[in-house]
């Protein structure tokens, strides 16, 4: 099949492809990278008739503006922002016909952080070790190793089936997936279950429970960092034999502000590790704007199992509402 | 130290299970991590275990990743547990088969920025460092934190020197360092604390080939010295290259 130049960047803040993640090189040091908040990655590409594991566009933070090269299906899902195609505001979580020379603007999310951009197709991109997602750290896959910047092109399988393009605008995402974004105004949930250096935490463990943490302004792909009371047993207990880390592992450093490993996450570390989120919960923390006040939920692991199962099922197969008669292109 | 008769196992997050076999860092206890890892590995390969996402070891423990809409940490702990009865049984050279690597080291000057500052603590001459760094095998206890990052050890006492307290924000890949007992090699730029003591001009990590990097959990490597214009000569070559 031919590949086209579909999508150029115009303006970009913090963006990169990424897909559902490169696994089976863990031990040999390699991250999983891959969508920070999977599930909408996975309902951007399933909106636009792609595999849930093809790649997209990662945006973190808004302020992305790309003009279409083609006559393209896009999907956006994730942070509530206001999107605009030439000016005219678009819904995210839908599907849209975008015609060629079009420019599409991302601003600024109102609510939620971060934003994924499918295109049918599927976007070209280095695969390494299996995977399409960008890890800058290391300088590999997605574009260049790198993220994007104003003037990259992307191509991606020149598809446009007419079959394809009748999916703009006719599914719907169900409403608890898009409602899964924090609220601003409310302290986050996050469940996980004991992490496995509880016993060394002792009572500050319960106290850690307790705390409402703020989401701080230094958190990236590689962890969430956040600010409260500290844990103060965390400076005794030194550096500790590294183990595997994960995505979701809630670390306690030296200085007693917990971090939480997020998709970039390291693949061994010597830090307490005092929780493990549930796979969803990771995703929804993703989506959550520095300052946001969240607090850890334990669960047992058959809870964090059942959950996990579910959302893996939704995942593989995220399920759309069809949606009659509505107006389907832009 | 206490290697533990039983494994301890954890369960983490809903799909990890997490198994410590010992609480300190020994290579009689790495080697029975590798042991356990490599016969998971083998049934993995050959079908007899199913629905593992991804097994992880590093010093003492080993993580196994598993897809909980398949499997459950129950039937995964006693199939952990049928594995290590297994492996205590086998004599440990059987299921790991070391491979031995050999690495040219260009010590000192801009190539081990730290490289004076080691020699002042352990106060030894250069030749004797290099010497002594050069003088054994190291196991490689694990890869991990950055792609190709080796941990290896353990290093004779009198080389042994605390990591910086100050870490560095960028190291060069190829960089070898020293912290405490262990010797490391950076696969790739990064950040990191350990004390530089030379710099590799061989490429041991390249993403563009599966695998990445040739040198596993288990494998022996032996540095050896060389000089500037060695260094150039060998430059960028792959590790598989100059063995």
């Amino acid at each position: 099949m031919d590949h086209v130049p579909t999508i150029k960047v115009l303006k970009s803040f913090y963006s990169s492809i990424q897909d559902l993640g490169r696994y089976g090189f863990r031990a040999l040091g390699v991250p999983v990278c891959g969508a920070m908040d999977k599930l909408s990655a996975a309902y951007a590409n399933a909106l636009v008739g792609n595999d849930v594991n093809e790649a997209l566009i990662e945006v973190i933070g808004g302020n992305f503006v790309f003009e279409v090269l083609r006559d393209s299906l896009i999907a956006l899902t994730g942070a509530d922002s206001k999107v605009t195609i030439d000016n005219i505001p678009v819904k995210v979580w839908s599907s849209v016909l975008v015609r060629k020379g079009s420019v599409v603007v991302v601003e600024p999310p109102k609510r939620g952080f971060i934003t994924y951009i499918a295109v049918d197709g599927g976007l070209d991109a280095e695969v390494v070790m299996g995977s399409k997602s960008t890890y800058v750290r290391g300088g590999f896959g997605g574009f260049e190793g790198r993220l994007l910047k104003p003037g990259d092109v992307l191509s991606t399988k020149d598809v446009r089936l007419k079959s394809v393009f009748k999916l703009a605008g006719s599914y719907e995402v169900p409403n608890e997936v898009v409602e899964r974004l924090p609220d601003s105004n409310t302290v986050l949930e996050l469940k996980a279950t004991e992490g496995m250096h509880v016993d060394l935490l002792g009572e500050d463990f319960i106290e850690l429970l307790k705390n409402v943490y703020v989401v701080d302004v230094s958190s990236d792909r590689m962890g969430y960092r956040l600010k409260g009371e500290p844990i103060k047993k965390a400076s005794k207990l030194g550096r500790l034999i590294s183990i595997p880390t994960n995505r979701g592992y809630v670390q306690i450093p030296p200085d007693g502000q917990p971090i939480v490993l997020m998709s970039d996450a390291q693949t061994t570390g010597g830090y307490a590790v005092a929780l493990v989120l549930t796979q969803r919960s990771v995703d929804v923390l993703a989506q959550a704007q520095p300052g946001q006040r969240v607090r850890f939920k334990v669960v047992s692991v058959e809870e964090a199992e059942d959950e996990n199962a579910k959302y893996l099922e939704l995942l593989g197969n995220p399920p759309l509402i069809f949606k009659e008669g509505e107006e389907s292109y832009y | 130290m206490t290697i533990y008769g039983k494994p301890k196992v954890r369960f983490v997050g809903g799909d990890a299970i997490h198994v410590d076999f010992c609480d300190e860092i020994s290579l009689d206890c790495n080697r029975r991590v590798h042991a356990v890892y490599y016969a998971i590995l083998n049934d993995l390969r050959e079908g007899r275990v199913l629905d593992i996402v991804e097994a992880v070891p590093a010093y003492s423990s080993l993580t196994i990743f598993y897809d909980p809409r398949k499997v459950r940490h129950d039937s995964l702990t006693s199939y952990v547990s049928k594995v290590f009865e297994y492996v205590i049984t086998q004599p440990l050279n059987e299921l790991v088969k070391p491979r031995v690597f050999k690495i040219p080291v260009a010590y000192g000057g801009e190539f081990g920025p730290d490289f004076n500052d080691v020699l002042k603590i352990t106060k030894l001459t250069a030749e004797e460092f290099i010497r002594i760094h050069t003088s054994k095998e190291y196991t490689c206890y694990m890869l991990g934190f950055t792609p190709g990052f080796l941990y290896l050890g353990d290093v004779d006492d009198r080389i042994a020197v605390p990591r910086l307290e100050t870490p560095r924000t960028k190291i060069p890949a190829g960089s070898v360092g020293i912290a405490g007992k262990q010797t490391g090699l950076y696969g790739v730029e990064s950040p990191g604390g350990w004390r530089l003591v030379g710099r590799t001009p061989i490429k041991t990590f390249d993403y563009r080939r599966t695998p990445p990097i040739p040198i596993k959990p288990g494998d022996l490597i032996r540095f050896y010295a060389i000089d500037c214009d060695e260094y150039l000569k060998l430059k960028d070559k792959f590790v598989d290259e100059v063995q």
